[in-house]
């Protein structure tokens, strides 16, 4: 026994310990009451009081309880058997299966230093239109997928699954923070039938479970990734959905501890836990992450501080936007802040940056003149501004696309697009090439020149 | 003199012998509305039933602090005093159920709301369960019909699935859950309706509608009114979905209406504020997404075949989706359907706007029957809705054919999901209706394959 319970709230329990030399930060600790088992980890230690902060729940707990030490920190498995599992965050096997044998390594202690960090790597094509042509990645890339709630981020999330993992075969790590249950079965569930599940380790700390569950998922999907970059040298796909979540479960650990938060609630400790996380997802000479990250974005605030902070960190960024959504063009991408790193002549060509150029200024325009048109109409334009108007009618109508993962809202099969045909084109539509083709035939398909 | 503090010691010798155990008892040190602190208490749990003064006033434990203890109250007779005497129960503060609640309208704890009697042969159950795990979930695939045209044919609702009802007051939200309750009847499910800060006026109307429709049968009316305590409001809906569990559990499917969490929203907040908790956005608790994700995560299907289907509202100001509340609550649901001022008043009711309204689900939960016919008249509006918007200034005359063609198209559609309340579509009635959609020639290269599917039809 290293202490006993003095103060119990709906997160959080202060022990008072015997020795406070023996206790350390991020120990775990554990009683054993009415049958069953709870666990806590050391947030605070003041003197010989800590603080923790709870695994599961607090009911039944009451003052002058017993707490034990565990051995280990928090850890997960770390050998070949992570493939084909579901993890907890407290790196439990979840799925209906069991481990063999036990290797476990604690979640927290892996960094990438400069020295290791590597930069170098080729185009990594999605078959996505939209984010090939405006927001181009490459290997060990970190891409956000940004959207306020109901947008589509995990539609397009799970439709970059369907496309970059089913076509690179590499393993991946899907770890889901603070979504749905529903919709963390259902992956799992088309995971299994299209027979890729030896190839993928999942994590869930879902929206069901508490903040401390929440905020761990990460650290013990990091942990998962990082074995098959530095032991088996693997290119790993990391998929994150959501990494808000993560910032937001520490907000209500922050606020239970009491701690003064900076605004709207964050905490104090943002910018350094969201680094702490973020400088982990790299790649080295070894191996390399590419990982897709989905931002939720809090009460459609672009500019909301965390999102920002998440925002720093990443090479690409897709963003989701409702006044499209509810037009009914799919993937909803606001274009103009859709871009990445390598949107840059040298990198991807002086073609296809023209090409990007070009795109956002007529669509601009359109956007000026959509407004011009409630008050006067379009026969009130000049011949450049209508030639201007129906064209980028055509480009934004050209831009969504029929996805794999929702053939079943739509009906439509889905389809892959290679980034020369959208090249050809965008090219076709901006120099007027279809300008007697009617706008409704660019709506929900995949190439148009190339049938 | 000397019986006075005769009088005073056999008191103080009765009131140690009424109390089971010294330690289980303790004072109130200090009263604020709902929350009361309270000295000596040293041996109770997180969540323990405890009494103030007498058995009227019930409280939870909160929060055990070094030295003081965290009450909140569910139920007060207003009477309580700095110096009550507090005991502790040694049970959880529980919710109550019985099958006797059908057709009533009750409170956590199994009283009648209508008399204020306390219902009997029930059971005790935990006010909140422990989450239902990811692998204990199916897949959404059966549908709920609501029998509204514009909801079951674009924005279908599973079994098992939470579909947010959101919009400003007076847009009929509530009117789309009493339709969907009376819709089932026949249909075997079991409706619970969680009645949160409503007026006793607005719910005994809602009651006898129930009634006429003879839809109260197969309806459980779960409700907190304006007038009680934060703390009870606040657990009102958690008690609901723990009875809603019950039935699940013994295969069964059910249909959860919470109206609304924007009211639960508000009196989490005001009880943060109280107990002085740290704040987040617009000054709600930190964890209020939590307090409504693991009340929505209840909604599921069940892979033992039973379902709850929650339906929660949201009440907005000024037609704005995008506050925080409502876009959490967004965030966590399968859906939403976004009703309209705007529309309602126009008399395009049920005042859906087509927009902004989703399915995450989709034609997964439709029958084959309806899903060509559903996604086609999505399609075709959405298109409508927005042509219509930016050609609205063009004089018909210099349209295309095509355009008019749609534009017409469009009208139809909107008149055809007009539809007055309590006047339910069959399936084969919403086929009859709208399978006008599929007819219509056209050169789309899309539509053209929906013809060639034409078998469907």
């Amino acid at each position: 026994m290293i202490g006993k319970i003095i103060a119990v709230s709906d997160l959080s329990v202060k022990i008072l310990l015997n020795n406070p030399s023996e206790i350390k930060i991020q120990d775990i600790l554990y009683a054993n009451h009415n049958d069953h088992i709870y666990k806590f980890e050391v947030v605070e230690i003041n003197g010989n009081i800590c603080k923790t902060i709870v695994f599961d729940n607090v009911i039944y707990l009451k003052k002058g309880i017993p707490i034990f030490k565990s051995e280990d920190k928090l850890a997960i498995e770390y050998s070949d058997q992570i493939l084909g599992k579901v993890f907890d965050p407290y790196g439990n096997v979840i799925s209906n299966d069991t481990l063999k044998s036990v290797k476990k390594k604690n979640v927290y202690e892996r960094n990438v230093s400069l020295e290791e960090l590597d930069i170098q790597s080729g185009l990594l094509l999605t078959g996505i239109k939209v984010i090939d042509f405006f927001a181009p990645i490459q290997k060990g890339s970190k891409l956000g997928l940004l959207g306020g709630a109901g947008v589509g981020k995990t539609v397009l999330i799970k439709e970059l699954m369907n496309n970059v993992f089913k076509k690179f075969k590499s393993n991946s790590i899907f770890i889901g923070i603070g979504e749905r249950s529903r919709e963390g079965k259902e992956l799992y569930d088309e995971i299994v039938k299209s027979n890729l599940i030896d190839k993928i380790s999942m994590v869930f700390g879902q929206m069901g479970d508490n903040a401390t569950s929440r905020s761990k998922a990460i650290y013990s999907g990091l942990t998962l990734a990082e074995y098959l970059r530095d032991e088996k040298n693997q290119d790993v796909l990391l998929f994150v959905d959501n990494i808000y979540r993560y910032v937001q479960a520490l907000s209500e650990i922050s606020a239970e501890l009491g701690r003064s938060p900076i605004e709207n609630g964050y905490p104090t400790t943002m910018i350094s836990d969201v680094s702490k996380v973020e400088e982990r997802i790299n790649s080295t000479r070894e191996g390399s992450i590419t990982s897709f990250q989905a931002i939720y974005i809090p009460a459609d605030d672009y500019t909301d501080e965390s999102v920002q902070t998440i925002l720093s960190h990443l090479d690409g960024q897709i963003v989701l936007d409702r006044s499209i959504a509810e037009k009914g063009i799919y993937p909803a991408i606001d274009v103009f802040k859709t871009t990445s790193a390598l949107v840059d002549p040298d990198i991807i060509g002086k073609r296809h940056f023209d090409l990007i150029e070009k795109s956002l200024k007529f669509l601009t325009r359109y956007t000026e003149l959509e407004e011009i048109i409630v008050v006067l109409g379009i026969e009130e334009l000049s011949e450049e501004d209508r030639q201007i108007f129906y064209r980028s009618r055509k480009l934004r109508n050209y831009f969504s696309q029929p996805l794999f993962v929702s053939e079943q809202y739509t009906g439509i099969p889905g389809q892959l697009v290679d980034i020369n045909d959208v090249l050809d084109d965008v090219e076709n539509i901006l120099n007027g090439t279809y300008d007697d083709v009617d706008e409704s035939k660019f709506l929900y398909i995949g190439s148009y020149g190339r049938k | 003199m000397q019986d006075s503090v005769n009088d005073i010691i056999s008191r103080k010798i009765d009131y140690i012998a009424n109390q089971n155990n010294i330690y289980h008892s303790g004072k109130v040190i200090k009263l604020n509305e709902f929350i009361v602190e309270v000295t000596g208490l040293e041996d109770v749990f997180y969540f323990e039933k405890v009494f103030i003064g007498n058995e009227e006033n019930i409280g939870y434990v909160d929060k055990i602090e070094e030295n003081k203890v965290i009450i909140s109250l569910v139920r007060t007779n207003g009477q309580i005093a700095v110096g009550d005497s507090v005991i502790a129960t040694s049970e959880a503060l529980m919710a109550y159920f019985s099958k006797d609640f059908m057709g009533m309208i009750v409170d956590p704890f199994g009283y009648d709301k209508m008399t204020g009697k306390k219902i009997n042969n029930g059971t005790y159950i935990p006010i909140e369960t422990p989450k239902i795990g990811i692998m204990d979930r199916t897949d959404v695939n059966r549908p709920l019909e609501t029998g509204i045209a514009g909801i079951d044919l674009m924005f279908p609702i599973g079994r098992g699935q939470r579909q947010l009802i959101i919009g400003d007051k007076k847009t009929g939200k509530t009117q789309i859950c009493l339709d969907t309750i009376v819709n089932q009847k026949d249909k075997k499910v079991i409706c619970i309706y969680v009645a949160i800060g409503k007026t006793k006026k607005e719910l005994k109307r809602l009651y006898s509608q129930l009634v006429e429709k003879n839809a109260h049968v197969y309806t459980i009316i779960m409700a907190s009114f304006n007038d009680d305590l934060a703390p009870l409001i606040k657990l009102t809906p958690y008690a609901a979905l723990s009875v809603a569990e019950e039935f699940m559990r013994e295969g069964k499917d059910v249909l959860v209406c919470i109206d609304d969490l924007k009211k639960h929203a508000d009196a989490c907040r005001e009880i943060a504020l109280i107990a002085e908790k740290n704040t987040g956005r617009d000054a709600y608790p930190a964890d209020i997404f939590y307090t409504h994700s693991r009340l929505l995560e209840k909604g599921c299907q069940h892979k033992d075949g039973g379902s709850i289907t929650i339906l929660p509202i949201v009440e907005t100001k000024g037609g704005d989706i995008t506050d925080y509340i409502s876009t959490n609550i967004i965030s966590i649901t399968d859906g939403q359907i976004v009703l309209s001022d705007k529309m309602f008043q126009k008399g395009q009711k049920p005042a859906i706007n087509f927009g902004l309204s989703v399915s995450r689900l989709g034609g997964a939960v439709q029958k084959d029957s309806i899903k060509m016919i559903g996604s086609t008249v999505r399609r075709e509006l959405l298109s409508y809705l927005e042509t219509a918007d930016v050609y609205q200034l063009v004089n018909e005359e210099s349209m295309s054919p095509e355009l008019r063609a749609k534009l017409q198209e469009g009208k139809k559609i909107m008149e055809a999901l007009k539809q007055p309340k309590f006047s339910p579509f069959s399936e084969n009635e919403l086929i009859n209706k709208f399978k006008f959609v599929i007819h219509m020639p056209n050169q789309d290269s899309n539509k053209e394959e929906v013809d060639s599917d034409g078998d469907i039809i």
